[in-house]
C-alpha cells in the first residue's frame, strides 16, 4: 500500500464514508481483508478517488452489493474496496420510452419497485435482488430464469457511463433502444467484473408487466425423460419465459423433497395464453413420462434462479456451465455421476433452453479435501469442453482455486482481452488479477 | 490516396493471384468503378485491387500481405451499406466476401446456424425455412444484403422492436484479425470466457477485422401474426399512438409509420391500399401464439382508436397483410414518382419524441426549400426522414447535405442518436462530436488499437477526420444496381 492513500481519502468523500479496520468486516473475501473501503457519494468523487489510486497504484475493488465478490481469485490485501452505494438513484425513467437510466448502486429490488409503479419491469431476475445492484448485475451478467426469453444484460444494456482505470468519464452507447453510433461499448463491460472501469450508471430497456404470469412444475423419475420434455418444448409453438430444470436435490428449492428432478416451465403474457400454454405443458410432459403437474408459489421464481446452490446450504464449491442445450441433461447426469464416484454429493439446476447449468457441491463429511474437490471440478470441467462448452468455477475455498483455475482458458482472443485492459486500466489498478486470463 | 507504382501494382497483382487464382483478383480501373461506392454513391473511392477468396485462409493471407506493403484494406458484402462504410477510402484492397456464402451448418436443436459471410441474409431464413425456422434481423435490404455486412452494422429492420438487432442474434465469430491471425470471439455456447468480444465486434463497421464464419441463432417462426393499419389526419395524432400502444403494456413485432407524401408515392407506384388524403398511418403487427393474437390486435385498434385514429382496420388475410407490407417496403422506390432523387436519413430519439422530433424535421427541410417524406421505424424511434431533391438544380444538393446535418442535430439535442442501423462509416463521421465527447471518442479510438494497432484495417471511418481524401459530392442520389433491378429497397 502506498503510504497515505487512505488517509487522503477522507478529504475527497468525508470521513464517514471511509472505512476501516473493524468496520470492514462486510468487505472480508476468504480472510483477506481489504486496506479501507470508500464510498463515493457523486461520479466526480469516484473520479477522484480513481485517479488518485492510479497515481498511488493501489488496487481497487469495486463492490455494489457484494453478491459476486467472491468470484474470482480475491482481492489484494493491499486492495480498497470502492463502494457504489451512495450512488443509487433512477436518473430518468420515462415509461413511454420503456427505457430506464441508474446509478449502479441502486438494487433490483428498488429498481423493480420503481418502475413496477408504471406497470414496467427490467427483465432480469439474478438472485438476491435486494442486495444485487444495477452496476453489479452488470458485470457479473448475473441472470436468473426469464432469461430463457429475455436474455441478460448483454440483450438490455443500451447505455453505460464509467470511469476508466485512469480517471476518465466516458460514456458508450446512450439512450435510446436502437443504436448504431460507434462501438458498442457498453458490452464490454457486462461479464467484466469491474476490470475495465467502475460502472457509475446504465441506461437498460424496460418491458411491461405481464397481464398474467405462471411457472408449472412436472415431476419426472429420470433426468433423461425431462430433457426429453425439454427439447419436445423448444421444437414446438410455445413460447416460454423460463425452462428450469432440476434435480432431485435442487428440486428442495421449490418444495420438492421426494428426491425425484423437477422441469419448470414459466410461462407470461395474456391470461388466456398462459391458460393454452399451461395445459399443452401438462399434456407435453405426460407424454414424456411426467406427472403430477401443478402450479407453483411467485416466491418460487427466486427460489429458482439459485436453486443448486441453496440445496447445499453452504455449498463446498459450485461450477457454472455453459453447454449446447442438447447437452443440459447429459451434462447434469453425467456430472453428478463423477461425484458419486468420489463419494461427493452435488446438486444440479439448468436454465434448460439456452444451456446454462449449475452444480453445487455440498460441503459435509469427508468433502472438504481440497485435492478431491479439485479433481471431480477438474473433470466436471473436461466433460464440458469435450461438448463444446465452457466451465467456470464460481465459488470454492482458496485452496481449491489454487488447484483448479476459476475461469477457462482465454485461447487466441487473450491477447485482444489484455490489449483492452491495458487500454482502459492501464495502471491495472482494477480488479487486478481477478479475472479470466490473469486480467 | 495510397498511389501504387504500375511495377509494385503488377507483382502485387502476381502474388494475390497466386493466393487467389487468376479469376480472385480485380485491378482493371474499369473492373474497380463497380466497388467505389456502397449504396451512398455521394461518396466514391477507388481500390487498387479487388479480391475475391474463397477461404478464411485466403483472407487471412491478403491480410498479411497487405500489412506487408502497408496497404490499406476494407471487406466488402453486397455494398449496400447506406454511409460508406465499405468504401476503399485510402486506396487498397477491397476484399469482397461475396464468394463465401455458403451455409455451412444447422443444428435445429440447438437453434443454431454457421454461416460464411457472403451468405444472403434472406438465403438463411430460405433454408431453414421448411422446418418452421428463420433468422430474425430483417433489413429492408435482405434479399441482397449480406449477414456479414450486417454484423459489420449491426442491421435492423422493422421487426427489431420485439426481436432485436443483429448483436442479439451472435453467439461467435471467427475473424481474420487486422494482422491476419484467425482468431474465434465467442462460439456456439451462449456465454463464453473474457470479455464480450463478440458482442463489441458486432457493429463495428470494418474496423476491428473481418468475420469470416459466423454463428447466428434460428428462431421457430411464430404460430399467428396479424397486421392492423392505422389511419390518421393529423400526423402528431399518430406519433402520440405509437406511445399509446406501448404505454397499454402491448409489445408489437413491429411499429412503422408513413406519412402524406409517402402515402401519396406508393398509392401512385403500387396501389397498396393507404388512403391517399391520410395525413399518416400506422402499420403494427403482433405475432406469437394464435391464442390471443386477436385480443392483442384488438388492443391495438383500440389504443390507435382513443388516440384520434380515423380508420382502423386489421388485414383480413395473408393477402392483404402482404399488400400493407408491400406499401412500406416498397416506400423508397416510390419516391421516383414524386422527385428525380432523394436522400434517406438514419436517427434515433426517444418515442416519446417524435411529436416534436417530426415538427422540427418538417421546418428544417422547409427552410432548406426541400421536401420530405418520413416512413421509419416509429416503435424504435428510428426516423427516416427522405429528402426530396433535384440533383440538376446548382446547390440543391448541398442544401440537402445541411439539411441533413441539422437533423442529427436535432436527434441528439433531444437525447438520440445519429444512427439506428446505417452506421457512421464517411457519412457521419464527423457527425460523431454531436453525441459523444471527446474523451468517449478517444476511449473508442483506443479500443480500436487494441485490435487493429497499425490501422490498415478499414482507416478513414467511424472517427471525426478531416483527411479524407474522398471525393465528395456533388453527384447525385443514384439508385444502386440491386435496387434499379428491384431487388431491394432503401429502409
Amino acid at each position: 500500500m502506498q503510504s497515505g492513500f487512505v488517509e487522503k481519502l477522507p478529504a475527497i468523500v468525508g470521513a464517514p464514508n471511509v472505512l476501516t479496520g473493524i468496520d470492514l468486516s462486510p468487505y472480508v473475501v476468504e480472510g483477506r481483508t481489504p486496506a479501507a473501503a470508500v464510498f463515493p457519494g457523486s461520479v466526480d468523487e469516484v473520479r477522484a478517488v480513481v485517479t488518485l489510486a492510479a497515481e498511488a497504484g493501489v488496487p481497487l475493488i469495486p463492490w455494489g452489493g457484494g453478491t459476486a465478490a467472491t468470484v474470482g481469485i480475491p482481492p489484494a490485501h493491499t486492495g480498497v474496496v470502492l463502494g457504489l452505494r451512495r450512488l443509487a438513484r433512477i436518473v430518468e425513467h420515462e415509461p413511454g420510452d420503456l427505457t430506464v437510466t441508474a446509478e449502479a448502486g441502486i438494487t433490483l429490488a428498488e429498481l423493480q419497485a420503481a418502475l413496477r409503479a408504471k406497470r414496467q419491469w427490467l427483465s432480469l431476475d439474478p438472485p438476491e435482488a435486494a442486495r444485487a445492484t444495477v452496476g453489479g448485475i452488470v458485470a457479473a451478467n448475473a441472470a436468473g430464469p426469464r432469461r430463457h426469453l429475455y436474455g441478460t444484460a448483454r440483450d438490455l444494456l443500451i447505455g453505460i457511463t464509467v470511469i476508466t482505470g485512469d480517471g476518465s468519464l466516458v460514456r458508450g452507447g446512450g439512450k435510446v433502444v436502437k443504436n448504431v453510433a460507434g462501438y458498442d461499448v457498453p458490452k464490454l463491460f457486462v461479464g467484466s467484473y469491474g476490470t475495465l472501469g467502475i460502472i457509475v450508471a446504465a441506461t437498460l430497456k424496460l418491458r411491461p408487466v405481464a397481464e398474467d404470469e405462471r411457472l408449472l412444475a412436472t415431476r419426472f423419475d429420470r433426468i433423461k425423460d425431462a430433457a426429453a420434455a425439454v427439447r419436445a418444448l423448444l421444437a414446438g409453438d410455445l413460447v416460454p419465459n423460463a425452462v428450469v430444470l432440476l434435480d432431485g436435490e435442487a428440486s428442495r428449492a421449490v418444495g420438492m423433497t421426494d428426491g425425484a428432478p423437477t422441469l419448470v416451465v414459466g410461462f407470461d403474457g395474456l391470461t388466456e395464453q398462459v391458460e393454452w400454454q399451461s395445459t399443452q405443458t401438462r399434456d407435453l410432459g405426460a407424454s414424456f413420462g411426467g406427472r403430477a403437474t401443478a402450479a407453483l408459489a411467485p416466491a418460487a421464481w427466486s427460489a429458482l434462479a439459485d436453486a443448486a446452490r441453496a440445496a447445499a446450504a453452504t455449498p463446498a464449491a459450485v461450477m457454472r456451465f455453459s453447454v449446447l442445450p442438447t447437452l443440459v441433461g447429459e451434462t447434469m447426469e453425467q456430472g453428478a455421476g463423477a461425484g458419486r464416484q468420489r463419494g461427493l454429493h452435488t446438486a444440479w439446476a439448468a436454465d434448460a433452453g439456452v444451456g446454462g447449468v449449475t452444480a453445487a457441491v455440498f460441503s459435509g463429511e469427508g468433502h472438504q479435501d481440497p485435492a478431491a474437490l479439485a479433481a471431480l471440478l477438474g473433470e466436471w470441467r473436461e466433460m464440458a469442453h469435450a461438448g463444446g462448452g465452457h466451465a467456470t468455477l464460481e465459488w470454492a475455498p482458496l485452496a481449491v482455486k489454487e488447484l483448479v483455475p476459476v475461469w477457462d482458458d482465454l485461447g487466441a482472443a487473450a491477447r485482444i482481452m489484455r490489449g483492452i485492459k491495458l487500454q482502459l486500466d492501464p495502471r491495472q489498478i482494477l480488479n487486478p488479477g481477478r479475472f479470466a486470463g490473469g486480467i | 490516396m495510397v498511389t501504387l507504382a504500375a511495377d509494385r501494382k503488377s507483382s502485387l497483382r502476381g502474388e494475390l493471384e497466386s493466393i487467389l487464382g487468376v479469376g480472385g483478383v480485380l485491378s482493371d480501373p474499369d473492373e474497380l468503378l463497380v466497388y467505389e461506392s456502397d449504396g451512398l454513391t455521394l461518396f466514391r473511392a477507388l481500390a487498387d485491387f479487388v479480391v475475391f477468396p474463397t477461404t478464411t485462409e485466403q483472407v487471412a493471407a491478403v491480410v498479411r500481405v497487405a500489412n506487408r506493403e502497408g496497404l490499406p484494406f476494407v471487406a466488402r458484402g453486397a455494398g449496400t451499406g447506406l454511409s460508406g462504410g465499405c468504401l476503399p477510402a485510402e486506396g487498397g484492397i477491397v476484399i469482397s466476401l461475396m464468394r463465401m456464402n455458403r451455409i455451412l451448418e444447422i443444428d435445429y436443436e440447438n437453434q443454431i446456424a454457421v454461416v460464411q459471410p457472403g451468405l444472403v441474409n434472406l438465403h438463411l431464413s430460405w433454408a431453414v425455412g421448411p422446418r418452421g425456422y428463420y433468422y430474425a434481423p430483417d433489413p429492408s435490404s435482405q434479399q441482397a444484403c449480406t449477414i456479414g455486412g450486417n454484423i459489420a452494422n449491426n442491421s435492423g429492420g422493422p421487426h427489431t422492436l420485439k426481436y432485436g438487432v443483429t448483436t442479439n442474434h451472435v453467439l461467435g465469430l471467427e475473424v481474420v484479425m487486422p494482422d491476419g491471425e484467425i482468431v474465434w470471439l465467442g462460439g456456439r455456447t451462449r456465454a463464453t470466457p473474457g470479455y464480450d468480444l463478440t458482442g463489441f465486434f458486432v457493429g463495428s463497421e470494418g474496423t476491428l477485422g473481418i468475420a469470416t464464419t459466423i454463428v447466428v441463432r434460428i428462431l421457430k417462426k411464430p404460430q399467428a401474426v396479424k397486421t392492423v393499419l392505422a389511419v390518421f389526419d393529423d400526423i402528431d395524432k399518430a406519433s402520440e399512438a405509437v406511445s399509446a400502444i406501448i404505454g397499454r403494456g402491448l409489445v408489437p413485432a413491429a411499429v412503422e409509420m408513413i406519412d402524406h407524401l409517402t402515402i401519396q408515392a406508393v398509392e401512385d407506384a403500387f396501389g397498396c391500399g393507404y388512403p391517399r388524403d391520410a395525413a399518416a398511418a400506422l402499420l403494427c403487427e403482433v405475432d406469437g401464439l394464435a391464442v390471443g393474437i386477436d385480443t392483442q390486435a384488438a388492443r391495438i385498434e383500440e389504443a390507435c382508436r382513443a388516440a384520434g385514429a380515423r380508420e382502423v382496420r386489421t388485414a383480413r388475410d395473408d393477402a392483404e397483410r402482404q399488400l400493407l407490407w408491400k406499401g412500406r417496403k416498397s416506400a423508397f422506390g416510390a419516391y421516383g414518382r414524386v422527385s428525380p432523387a432523394y436522400m434517406v436519413m438514419d436517427g434515433v430519439i426517444p418515442r416519446t419524441k417524435l411529436p416534436y422530433v417530426l415538427g422540427r424535421v418538417n421546418e428544417i427541410v422547409r427552410a432548406h426549400g426541400l421536401r420530405v417524406g418520413n416512413v421509419f421505424h416509429a416503435g424504435d424511434g428510428n426516423l427516416h426522414p427522405n429528402i426530396l431533391y433535384d440533383p440538376r438544380r446548382p446547390g440543391e444538393e448541398a442544401r440537402v447535405v445541411a439539411a441533413g446535418a441539422e437533423i442529427m442535430k436535432v436527434c441528439a439535442e433531444v437525447g438520440g442518436s445519429i444512427s439506428g442501423e446505417h452506421g457512421i462509416g464517411l457519412e457521419k463521421a464527423d457527425f460523431m462530436p454531436f453525441i459523444f465527447s471527446a474523451a468517449d471518442l478517444d476511449l473508442m479510438q483506443r479500443l480500436k488499437r487494441a485490435f487493429n494497432p497499425t490501422g490498415l484495417c478499414n482507416p478513414g471511418k467511424l472517427f471525426p477526420t478531416k483527411k479524407s481524401c474522398v471525393e465528395a459530392g456533388p453527384v447525385a442520389y443514384r439508385p444502386h444496381a440491386i435496387e434499379e433491378k428491384g431487388l431491394a429497397q432503401r429502409f
